[in-house]
Parts: C-alpha cells; sequence; structure tokens
C-alpha cells in the first residue's frame, strides 16, 4: 500500500520517441486521491501516447509513470486493476447486449460470478444506464454507449480512470450528464484523468489542468494557477452611458497606460465602450478609474474581461508555437 | 457513371490484392506454356500436348476470376454504406442505376484487366496447335467475363443486403460456391427423367460454368451420368448466365436507395420479460431461445471463448443447432439415397461426397470465423480493452481458437450419422471411415491454424477475410486441379506429391473415393497436415504475443 500523503498519479521525465520524431519530452506531473486532471492539447500533442504509457500497453523511452505505487512498466498486471481505460473508440462487439457485454469484461478481469452480478447491477446504477441493460450494444446512441463505456471501466473498481474524451460528440443533455457522472465519481474517490477539446466542460470540473503541445508540458496546476501564470496582462472594458464620451475617456485610458500598452486601446462608440490591455496592478487601476470619473465622464461600469480554459489553452499554445 | 468507374476501378487498382493478383495470373499463365513448350525442335502434331496446356489455362483463369471477382464485388456497396459515402451518393444527382453500373462495370473492368494479361500465354497455346481460335480461345474468354459479370451480380446484391464488409464476402464466396458447385446437384439425379423436375434442373446446371468450360477443354461434361449430349454447352449458359446477370442487378437495384437506411434499432425484447403466453410460444417454438437473457459467464469457462460466441451472428446456440440439423439431414439424405437404390453410386462415392460435404463446410466457416480473431478487435476499438483486462495471452488464444474449433467439430460431429449408417450397411468400411475422419479433423486444424496465423497480420477484418479465403481455396483447388489433371499432363508421381499438401485429398483416398484409389496418402499427408497445423499455431501465438506487448 502506498502512504496517503504520495500522489497517485506520478509521472517523472517521460520521454518517448518514435524513430526521430519525439512524441513526449520531460513530461513530468503529479495528481493526488480524487482529483480530476482535465488532460488537454491540439490533436498529436502527446495526450494519447502519455495514456497509453499510463495503462500500460505503451513503453517510454526513458522516464518513469506510477499509479498507486506502481510502475506501469514493470508492473502491467497490477497497473491494469489499478486503472479503468476508456478509449476514445467504444470498442463494442457485434450482437452483444450490454450486460452481457458487461459480463464478459468482467469475467476477463476475474470478478467471479456472483459478485460480477451484484458489481455490473452496481456499475449500471452509477452510470444510470440501468434501463439500458438488454440492449444491443450496436443499437446504442453515442451518449449511452459512452455511460456503457464509464460502466466498464469501473467493473473492477479500479482507483484511477483515465477517460479518452468522454464528452466528444455528445449533445448538451448528455453532456451535463457526463459532467455529473465524472463529480459523482470524483466523490466516490475515484482519481480522475480526462481528455477532451471541450474545454468549458472541463473547467468546470478539474481540479488541476494540464497543458500539453508537441509532447512537452507547457502549463500545470490548479485552473487559478495556470491562469495567474498566463495572465502577463488582464483585458479591462470601460462601459460609459454616453457615446459622445469615448474618444476623451480612450485618451485618459491611453494616457495611464504604458507606450506599449496604448495600442491595445480600442474604441467602441457604437457600444459606449473601451477596451484595453494592461499588466497594470489593481492600485494603478483604481487611479485611473478616478481619473475617468474626475474628468466628469460618467462611468456605468469599469470591468475585467474574464478569461477562461480556452484563453488560457489559446495563450499557452499560440506561445508554443511562437516558440517553435 | 464514369465518374463512379473511374473512382471504383481506380480505388481497385491501388488496392495490393489487384497488383498481386494481376502479376500471379499472368506468371502462372506464362508458366504453364513454357513449361509444356516443345524442346530439341520436337513438335506434338497431334496436338495433345497443347489440349493439355489449353486446359490447365481454361481452368485457372476460371479459377482465378472466381476467387478475384467476388473479393472486390462483394464490399463494394457495404463498405460504403458503413463509411456514410453511400448516404451522399444516393444525395447527389447519380442516379441508382449509374451507381450500380459503375460499380459493375469497375469489376468488370478489373477482370478484362487480369484476363489480358493472360493474352500472351493464349498466344502460346495457339502457337503450340490444336486449338481453335474462335470456338475455343475466344468463347472461353466470352464466358470468363460472363462469370466475372455473375460474380459482381451476386456480389453485389449480397453486399447490398449485408451488414458488414467481412460478411458481404463470406456470404459472396458461399453463393459462388454454390453457382459453381451445387447447381450440379440436382442434375445426377434427375438426369434422363422427363417433367419439370428434370428440366429445372438442366436449365440449373446451365448457371454453372462447369459443363461450358469442360466442353471447350474437350472433357466429359459434368452433371451427366454417362448419358451422351450433343448439344453445346455454350449457349445455353449465356442466355441463362445473362438473365441471372439481370435478375440479380433488377433484385439489387430495387434496393439501391434511402430505404436501406431506413432500419430501426432493436429494441433488445427479452423473453423473461414477455407475456405467459408469447414465452409459452417461444417455448414451444426454440429449443434454445435466442432472446432470452442469457446466464453469467461461470468461471470454468474461458470468457472469450463466450464472447467470441456471443458475438457471431450465428455463434449463439440455436444456430449452431440449426446448422447441426441441416448437416445431419444431409449427410442421412446421402447415405438413405445409397441404400434405397436412387442413384447407383456405391457406398465409397457417398462417402467421399460426405467427406466433400464435410471439408467445403470447414473451409467455407472455419476462415470466416478464425480469420478475423484477432483483425476485428483491432478495427473495432476491443483489442486494447482486450490487453487492458488481466487475461493472459494464452488464455486469449485458447478461447479465440477453441470458439472456432468446437464450431467446427459440432458441424462435423452431425455429419456422423452418414457415415454411421454407411459402416452398418458396409461393416468393412470401418477402418476407412476412422481413416477419412482422422483426415477430415487434421483438415479442421489446418484450416482453423492458417487462418488464424494468416488473419492475425490485419486490421482490417475485409483485407483478413479476403486474403485467409483466397489462401485456403488455393490451397484446397490447386491440388483437386492438378489431379483433376492426372496423367494427362500431370504424372501420377507429381498428382500424388501434390496431393499430400491437402488432408482433403486423403481423407477421399482413404476412403476410396473413386478416383483417389490409386494414391496412397495416409500417413504422410498427415504429417504434412500435422507440420502445417504446428507452424500456423505458432506464427499465431507469436503474433498475438507481439500484438499483447506493450507497443
Amino acid at each position: 500500500m502506498h502512504a496517503s500523503s504520495q500522489p497517485v498519479v506520478d509521472i517523472r521525465d517521460l520521454t518517448k520517441r518514435f524513430g526521430g520524431f519525439t512524441a513526449l519530452e520531460g513530461l513530468s506531473l503529479h495528481l493526488d486521491r480524487g482529483q480530476i486532471l482535465g488532460f488537454i492539447g491540439p490533436n498529436g500533442a502527446g495526450k494519447t501516447t502519455t495514456i497509453k504509457i499510463l495503462v500500460g500497453i505503451m513503453r517510454p523511452t526513458s522516464g518513469t509513470a506510477r499509479i498507486a505505487g506502481a510502475d506501469c512498466v514493470t508492473e502491467a498486471r497490477r497497473i491494469k486493476r489499478l486503472v479503468g481505460y476508456m478509449p476514445d473508440t467504444f470498442g463494442g462487439y457485434d450482437a452483444m447486449r450490454v450486460r452481457e457485454y458487461l459480463d464478459f469484461f468482467g469475467a476477463a478481469f476475474g470478478i467471479p460470478p456472483r459478485d460480477r452480478r451484484r458489481r455490473i447491477e452496481e456499475v449500471l446504477d452509477t452510470t444510470g444506464a440501468t434501463p439500458l441493460k438488454d440492449r444491443y450494444v450496436e443499437s446504442l446512441s453515442h451518449g449511452m454507449k459512452q455511460r456503457i463505456g464509464v460502466a466498464r471501466t469501473l467493473l473492477h473498481d479500479p482507483e484511477v480512470l483515465i477517460l479518452d474524451e468522454p464528452a466528444n460528440g455528445l449533445d448538451p443533455q448528455a453532456r451535463i450528464d457526463m459532467r455529473e457522472l465524472l463529480l459523482k465519481l470524483s466523490r466516490m474517490g475515484k482519481t480522475l484523468i480526462v481528455t477532451s477539446h471541450i474545454l468549458p466542460e472541463l473547467a468546470r470540473i478539474c481540479d488541476v489542468v494540464a497543458i500539453i503541445t508537441q509532447g512537452r508540458l507547457r502549463a500545470f496546476g490548479t485552473l487559478e494557477r495556470i491562469m495567474r501564470e498566463i495572465r502577463q496582462t488582464r483585458t479591462f472594458e470601460v462601459q460609459l452611458c454616453d457615446p459622445g464620451h469615448v474618444d476623451p475617456a480612450a485618451r485618459i485610458v491611453g494616457e495611464a497606460l504604458t507606450v506599449e500598452e496604448r495600442g491595445g486601446v480600442s474604441s467602441h462608440p457604437t457600444e459606449s465602450l473601451v477596451r484595453f490591455d494592461t499588466a497594470r496592478d489593481d492600485r494603478a487601476l483604481a487611479g485611473l478609474l478616478g481619473s475617468l470619473v474626475g474628468a466628469g465622464l460618467p462611468v456605468a461600469q469599469f470591468r475585467e474581461v474574464p478569461k477562461d480554459l480556452e484563453d488560457a489553452f489559446l495563450s499557452v499554445t499560440g506561445q508554443a508555437g511562437a516558440g517553435t | 457513371m464514369i465518374t463512379i468507374l473511374q473512382r471504383e476501378l481506380l480505388a481497385i487498382l491501388r488496392s495490393p490484392r489487384a497488383a498481386v493478383g494481376l502479376v500471379t495470373v499472368a506468371l502462372l499463365c506464362a508458366a504453364v506454356v513454357v513449361a509444356r513448350w516443345p524442346g530439341g525442335g520436337v513438335a506434338d502434331l497431334s496436338g495433345g500436348v497443347s489440349r493439355g496446356v489449353f486446359a490447365i489455362f481454361a481452368w485457372g483463369l476460371l479459377a482465378s476470376v472466381l476467387l478475384l471477382a467476388p473479393a472486390f464485388a462483394a464490399p463494394a456497396i457495404v463498405r460504403e454504406r458503413v463509411r456514410g459515402t453511400l448516404l451522399l451518393l444516393l444525395n447527389s444527382p447519380l442516379h441508382p442505376l449509374a451507381i450500380y453500373a459503375g460499380k459493375f462495370l469497375a469489376v468488370l473492368g478489373f477482370v478484362a484487366l487480369v484476363l489480358s494479361a493472360s493474352l500472351p500465354a493464349a498466344a502460346g497455346c495457339l502457337a503450340l496447335g490444336g486449338i481453335d481460335p474462335w470456338r475455343q480461345v475466344a468463347v472461353l474468354y466470352g464466358v470468363l467475363l460472363l462469370v466475372a459479370a455473375q460474380c459482381a451480380a451476386i456480389g453485389l446484391l449480397v453486399s447490398i443486403r449485408a451488414a458488414s464488409t467481412d460478411g458481404a464476402i463470406r456470404a459472396t464466396f458461399a453463393a459462388i460456391f454454390a453457382l459453381v458447385f451445387v447447381t450440379l446437384g440436382p442434375r445426377f439425379l434427375t438426369q434422363g427423367q422427363p417433367g419439370v423436375l428434370s428440366l429445372g434442373a438442366d436449365w440449373l446446371r446451365r448457371l454453372s460454368p462447369v459443363p461450358v468450360v469442360m466442353e471447350l477443354t474437350g472433357r466429359a461434361n459434368a452433371g451427366g451420368v454417362g448419358l451422351v449430349e450433343t448439344a453445346s454447352a455454350v449457349p445455353p449458359f449465356f442466355l441463362a448466365g445473362g438473365l441471372l446477370c439481370l435478375g440479380l442487378a433488377v433484385a439489387t437495384l430495387l434496393q439501391l436507395n434511402h430505404r436501406i437506411f431506413d432500419r430501426s434499432r432493436d429494441a433488445g425484447k427479452i423473453t423473461d420479460d414477455q407475456s405467459l403466453a408469447v414465452r409459452s410460444a417461444r417455448r414451444l417454438f426454440f429449443l434454445v431461445d435466442p432472446q432470452r437473457r442469457s446466464a453469467t459467464i461461470p468461471r470454468w469457462l474461458n470468457p472469450v471463448m463466450v464472447k467470441e460466441f456471443r458475438t457471431r451472428r450465428f455463434g449463439r446456440l440455436h444456430w449452431l443447432l440449426r446448422l447441426a440439423a441441416g448437416c445431419t439431414v444431409v449427410s442421412l439424405a446421402l447415405t438413405l439415397a445409397a441404400t434405397t437404390g436412387t442413384v447407383a453410386w456405391g457406398v465409397e462415392t457417398i462417402g467421399g461426397l460426405l467427406v466433400l460435404l464435410q471439408v467445403a463446410l470447414v473451409v467455407l466457416i472455419a476462415p470466416s470465423l478464425a480469420s478475423g480473431l484477432v483483425a476485428a478487435e483491432r478495427e473495432w476499438g476491443g483489442w486494447n480493452l482486450l490487453r487492458m483486462t488481466t487475461l493472459s495471452g494464452p488464455r486469449i488464444a485458447a478461447g479465440k481458437l477453441g470458439s472456432v474449433l468446437w464450431t467446427m467439430l459440432l458441424v462435423l460431429a452431425a455429419t456422423l450419422p452418414g457415415y454411421l449408417m454407411m459402416v452398418v450397411i458396409k461393416p468393412t468400411m470401418a477402418s476407412q471411415v476412422t481413416l477419412a475422419l482422422v483426415s477430415v479433423l487434421l483438415a479442421v486444424a489446418v484450416t482453423i491454424a492458417v487462418s488464424a496465423a494468416v488473419g492475425s497480420f490485419f486490421s482490417s477484418t475485409t483485407a483478413a477475410t479476403v486474403t485467409v479465403s483466397l489462401v485456403l481455396l488455393t490451397a484446397y483447388l490447386v491440388p483437386l486441379g492438378v489431379w483433376a489433371f492426372r496423367d494427362d499432363p500431370f504424372g501420377h508421381r507429381l498428382v500424388e506429391t501434390v496431393l499430400l499438401a491437402t488432408p482433403l485429398a486423403a481423407a477421399l483416398a482413404a476412403i476410396r473415393m473413386p478416383g483417389f484409389t490409386g494414391y496412397d496418402l495416409v500417413p504422410a499427408a498427415w504429417w504434412v497436415a500435422g507440420v502445417v497445423t504446428v507452424v500456423g499455431l505458432t506464427v499465431f501465438g507469436l503474433r498475438l504475443r507481439r500484438l499483447l506487448q506493450p507497443e
């Protein structure tokens, strides 16, 4: 058993090369019990390579990966019991009913028949898929298949769940259901690694986020921390009451900013709005607001435009792209 | 139509299968002519050598067309439907007739290309003398083109009805097998008798190219039992074959519309949840009800084997029982026919037919089950899930091979009552039957091992099924083809050596089927079969191990 203080997922300096191509370079990250990691990156960034190494079906060129203390390379059999993996393809079989499908995977994990029957009922209940148990797998909709996919990963009660694009192709309701399901699993003490291209979905459920591009980890930590790291400039909007005050307000804002920042000031008379990017601190911004009010300009709102995971992702991938 | 034809033909020509097929046909045809080319300035004035070469050439080309044309026709529609491109085609301004004609002509075009590769060898045949360029060579090419058209028409009809590409390939090969060989059967029983039944059997035989090619190569007519026929088989074949193609084309075109996408999802009704009346009725009609809730996989059964049975369309017990029952009925009917004197074939011939029935079932069923054991999992994403379970490699292999072996044993066991009857009629045949059964069992082992080994190299079920079918049909038909030309031009020693390659010949020789009595194949053929099985299983095991290891 591993000590509770130890991370459940511990990846250190993981590198994978295919001939001359480096798919993964020096990836290091860790995850504590019950956390949900949002693992994001553009196509071909190295997400699936990382996942395949974690589940023991790919060997790294160098570096180590451990799950609940088990080495992903040398203890592949233990890893299979510790990890539940849902790939981005469902992996269904024709002419098989849902219960038979789960029964097969339960038997494949060596769960005794009596326990298996109970376990199948439990995972179907957890995933809200009990009404589907007699349906043929191939007749299920995409959303239903995703539920059954999660049920399959839960069968052997793994500590860590690795879900590759679980929300991909789901309709809005199914997406909400999937989100609730993942949060429920996290509350059950499962540690989750979730990849997705639907970043707002991830932002709502993830405790930590890892952004990977071109095989390298570009950002890792809580969403707030990443936002702080990438937030070298913040975007503000000054909402005025009268379109005629837009130009004087833009002039005052420009005077308060540095020479480099002045280029980022934009006026929007139709919206009675002035928008600008700045790295200045809150005290300086309070001074700017005072200047605007002091100049007799009626300011309706002085607000920071919130940035989300998408902005963070674009910022990080943009920086990575510029760096290459 | 030109757009579809262009795309389809290009797709065919770009496939490795097409290149291999073309080159193989050209090389084999040339090799046959070169091997029999007169040496030392001595020519055969009687024309016997050239007729022998022409016969091999004709049968070889027929076999090539029968193997290649279905492989390209069968996936043509179902593959587009599965990938979703058929819907795009049907939504385009193209008329269904244009889509059909494009696909049909693409297969014909490819076959024409294959046949054109054999033209230099045909010229060589003519140069040897004794062959009529129009009445034999030209008619042969016409017959082969019509055979290709039949294959294309059958393949496209099967393709529009099939649920999967590999299923379409299997069904098409089975249908072609029925068209070429089974259509000859009724004629055996009704020849010379008056009535509609005899007439029907006669026309049914006209659908098969075998009697026509026999006539063109100067052999006795197939499907006849000693009665001399004076009328040529060629015009009726063109008429019957043409009508068949037309009928199949109409049947396919009637289904080539948006309605083929209008298939509702199976609600998955379970008998256990039905009313008492429904449950009682199903109890009456089903020995094993496929709609009953299945039991949990017991601890003592290999889960992979159970999964393989459950995921096959015909793997469920009710289908297996139907298949076994059908085999039992056929084997008993054959034996009954011999004992009641309906046909004067003799017990040995009946035994030979039973062997042929068994091996035909093995060659048709086993590859379809064994070729996709790994390829299907890799294609549909199940392989990584299987790798992620705690099942060991040997257990996965045992489960997969066991699922095929048990099916085949069940089918073979169903034909045993026929043999039993035979032994009761003629007790001296007991040892012959035993030797034949051992040979058939070895045929099962060889077929499964080769199918599993070859199929494990593919990640697409279609490619695996096509390749395995071609390999096995070649492995079983080539020795029989050489046997068909025993004494002329192949000598006894060569034929016996070639027959050692197939346990089917060993079974036929053991049962003393007429034509095989002169060959001493047991136990040498068993050794060959044993070695091939061991090699096949080793290759399969190594492939499985490789695929289960981390990348």
